[in-house]
């Protein structure tokens, strides 16, 4: 295959976003910023189409992976720059694509008046690219790239509003926390290098399945997690997430929920192949996600703040994610995350209406309560949201949760109870901001009597976000057939991926189990029940964690927070001194060591030098007594 | 017997020595310049038994040549000696360190 036959499709993935960037860049913003939207919506367009035109070419078996361009070589070493449009890349670009549409359009509305409109958008699209450019990669170097290009939108999406302090606390403490997992992913990539040769990731499945030995691969793999770890909100490195809700209602909604978070679980998926060829490797994962998923799960029902709920319960998921990877379930680790997708981006957005009805930046869950009947729309979203989360059958969310808990369940042990406590924990913490923000309200809350439903372009783009939540389950099939088409290999003479890897376990998804399903529901609706007692059963019980140990326990989330808090003003405080002491004794010691070595120079040096005659003599009798020496031997 | 070339090493080395002594050692311009002068002549005494021993011209060309240099040196040395003690300087080598750096 040859860059001619490359579908117009995938040239376009790439050519309307960086054409409606440029426009809006360097056209609207000055002449009309107000339309900065404009061609930005319109590429929105164009991609999803795209995306969806090549998903159908990959389902249809047309997956390809090709090199377009030599982007930087030495010697032996070369970078190139190309695509690889194979099953999971596609089914989480169509997913992100959609998505992504939606939200913009949902942004145009949300954003409307704001000073900054036209950055946001051109920012908010930048970001697009950068996540379009890092499903379709083909190598590692090319995946970082987009990488960072995606961490740094995050950080000036989180950092819009920049007048507040809080917002820029939050952008640097994102920003910073992906650093630290970034770090991880060069040096992946570089051990890769040392490693392989090579950084595509075709080439290095081919070295695995020749069966050498790779000393460096553990190292690799750990580096990988780590960096995945920081990227997807796991647990060392998770705590930025919850902090990122300060930028806009559609940030949150799509990068820190729906499409920039699952970055770090499809890296995974791309370096699979590796790292399930480390010994005990997936088996990390597995517990890092489980954790996390329980966690934040029990977190996310004890916060007020609407976003933050949804932010813990975005950790909660990822994790779940993870658990799935862990357990070598990779078409239900992609399962969930497109169904993830849309049911987050859905709940965030209904926030954002919220929020935007109360004519706020934020929403309380004190500040709402009884909007079921002023806010309909926004109401039946987050309730079709709210069951898929929950995994109710026959939602969305049921049938990727279900694969995942299928897999714990098998696996047994400790994880398969970690997963139906995380099953019961979302069902909860879900469910409680429901009822809280809809049904009542209770005595304590305002009860938001003014408030509104919001404009059609708000309400419209949440609406059809739910329906893709509620009618997710759909898409198992056509998933589990990407996944078997991505891990099948690519034509072209590619090897078929799962036969040369020898990956145990089918890459299908589970099949429903009566039996995981049954208890798996069971726990939701406890979950739900308890948060029905807990809310809604009698407005005199408060329901809220209020003083004592407990409180101090779930704010601090339980402590890592101080930890992370005393471990960051440690780092700094070295820093610093490490600073004044290299400033103060290394860079001054120079530039005055220097200063002073010259005139202590010349003072001893111009002692030699005092004018009188007969010094002078002493040195032409020393100088000639040297000459004639040499002279006479 | 003694040798001559010895007693003419022994001289002439002792006096150049004195003379190098004294233009290093002493301040008084006139004394150094005398030093110098004494340097050249104990170089000529060696030169001309040398030349005798050699059975060579050009050495005693030398001498010639050493005692007209030493001359025209003692001339410039005295004209420079008096400029000094006119213009009130004195003739003190210790004094003179307008060269200081």
């Amino acid at each position: 295959m040859t860059a001619a036959q490359v579908p117009l499709a995938a040239w376009l993935l790439f050519a309307a976003p960086v054409a409606a960037v440029l426009l809006g860049f360097f056209v609207f913003r000055r002449l009309k910023p107000e339309w900065t939207h404009l061609p930005i919506l319109a590429s929105c367009m164009v991609v999803t189409a795209s995306a969806f035109s090549l998903a159908a070419d990959v389902y249809t078996g047309h997956s390809f992976d090709l090199n377009l361009f030599r982007w930087a070589a030495a010697g032996n070493f070369a970078v190139d720059f190309g695509l690889r449009i194979d099953g999971p890349g596609t089914a989480v670009l169509a997913m992100v694509a959609l998505v992504g549409s939606l939200i913009h359009l949902y942004a145009a509305g949300y954003m409307k008046g704001d000073p900054g409109f036209s950055r946001f958008f051109l920012v908010f699209h930048l970001f697009f690219l950068a996540m379009i450019g890092l499903l379709t990669a083909n190598n590692f170097v090319q995946l970082y790239l987009f990488w960072e290009l995606v961490g740094v939108c995050s950080y000036l999406l989180v950092g819009f509003w920049f007048q507040k302090e809080s917002a820029r606390k939050a952008a640097l403490k994102a920003f910073i926390t992906n650093r630290i997992g970034d770090f991880g992913l060069l040096l992946a990539l570089l051990l890769i290098v040392m490693q392989f040769k090579v950084t595509h990731f075709h080439l290095i499945y081919l070295k695995l399945a020749s069966g050498a030995t790779f000393e460096l691969l553990p190292l690799i793999g750990l580096c990988l997690v780590w960096a995945a770890c920081a990227k997807s909100a796991q647990f060392p490195l998770y705590f930025w997430l919850p902090d990122a809700m300060e930028g806009p209602t559609p940030t949150s909604a799509l990068m820190h929920a729906a499409t920039m978070v699952t970055a770090g679980v499809f890296l995974l998926v791309r370096s699979w192949p590796m790292i399930f060829a480390v010994e005990g490797l997936p088996n990390l994962i597995a517990w890092i996600g489980g954790l996390t998923a329980l966690i934040a799960a029990i977190i996310a029902g004890t916060k007020k703040d609407l976003k933050r709920i949804l932010a813990y319960s975005t950790v909660s998921h990822l994790g779940l994610m993870m658990l799935a990877l862990g357990l070598n379930q990779i078409g239900a680790a992609l399962f969930h995350l497109i169904v993830h997708g849309f049911f987050k981006a859905a709940l965030f957005l209904c926030a954002g209406n919220i929020a935007h009805a109360l004519h706020q930046p934020t929403a309380n869950v004190d500040d709402v309560g009884g909007l079921q009947k002023s806010m309909r729309l926004t109401y039946l979203a987050f309730g079709l949201a709210a069951v898929s989360l929950a995994g109710i059958f026959p939602f969305g969310g049921f049938f990727s949760k279900d694969a995942i808990l299928d897999a714990a369940w098998h696996h047994g042990g400790p994880l398969a109870i970690i997963g139906m406590l995380v099953a019961a924990g979302s069902a909860f913490y879900i469910f409680r901001m429901l009822f809280l923000a809809f049904y009542g309200a209770r005595p304590e809350q305002k009860g938001a009597p003014h408030a509104h439903e919001a404009e059609p372009i708000l309400a419209v783009p949440v609406l059809f976000l739910a329906l893709g939540a509620a009618l997710a389950g759909l898409l198992k099939g056509p998933i589990e057939r990407f996944v078997v088409v991505g891990m099948r290999g690519l034509p072209s003479g590619l090897p078929q991926l799962d036969v040369v890897l020898n990956l145990p376990g089918e890459p299908t998804l589970p099949h429903l189990n009566l039996l995981v399903a049954g208890v798996g529901t069971v726990m939701a609706l406890l979950g739900a029940a308890a948060a029905w007692r807990l809310t809604m059963a009698d407005p005199g019980f408060d329901w809220r964690w209020r003083g004592g140990a407990a409180e101090a326990m779930f704010e601090s989330d339980f402590g890592w927070k101080t930890v992370i808090d005393k471990l960051a003003s440690a780092v700094s405080r070295g820093a610093g001194f490490t600073g004044r002491v290299l400033d103060k004794g290394g860079l001054d010691g120079l530039v005055e060591g220097t200063s002073g070595l010259t005139r202590a120079a010349g003072a001893v040096i111009a002692r030699s030098a005092q004018g009188r005659v007969n010094d002078y003599l002493w040195w032409m009798v020393a100088g000639t007594a040297l000459l004639l020496g040499r002279v006479l031997r | 017997m003694i040798n001559l070339t010895a007693v003419v090493w022994g001289t002439t080395g002792a006096l150049f020595a004195f003379g190098l002594a004294i233009v290093v050692l002493r301040r008084q311009l006139l004394a150094m310049l005398l030093g110098l002068e004494l340097m050249l002549a104990a170089v000529n005494v060696s030169l001309v038994h040398h030349a005798g021993i050699f059975n060579d011209a050009e050495a005693l060309a030398v001498v010639a040549l050493v005692i007209a240099v030493a001359a025209a040196e003692a001339v410039v040395g005295l004209a420079l000696i008096l400029r000094l003690r006119r213009a009130g300087s004195g003739a003190d080598a210790a004094l003179l360190t307008e060269l200081q750096g």
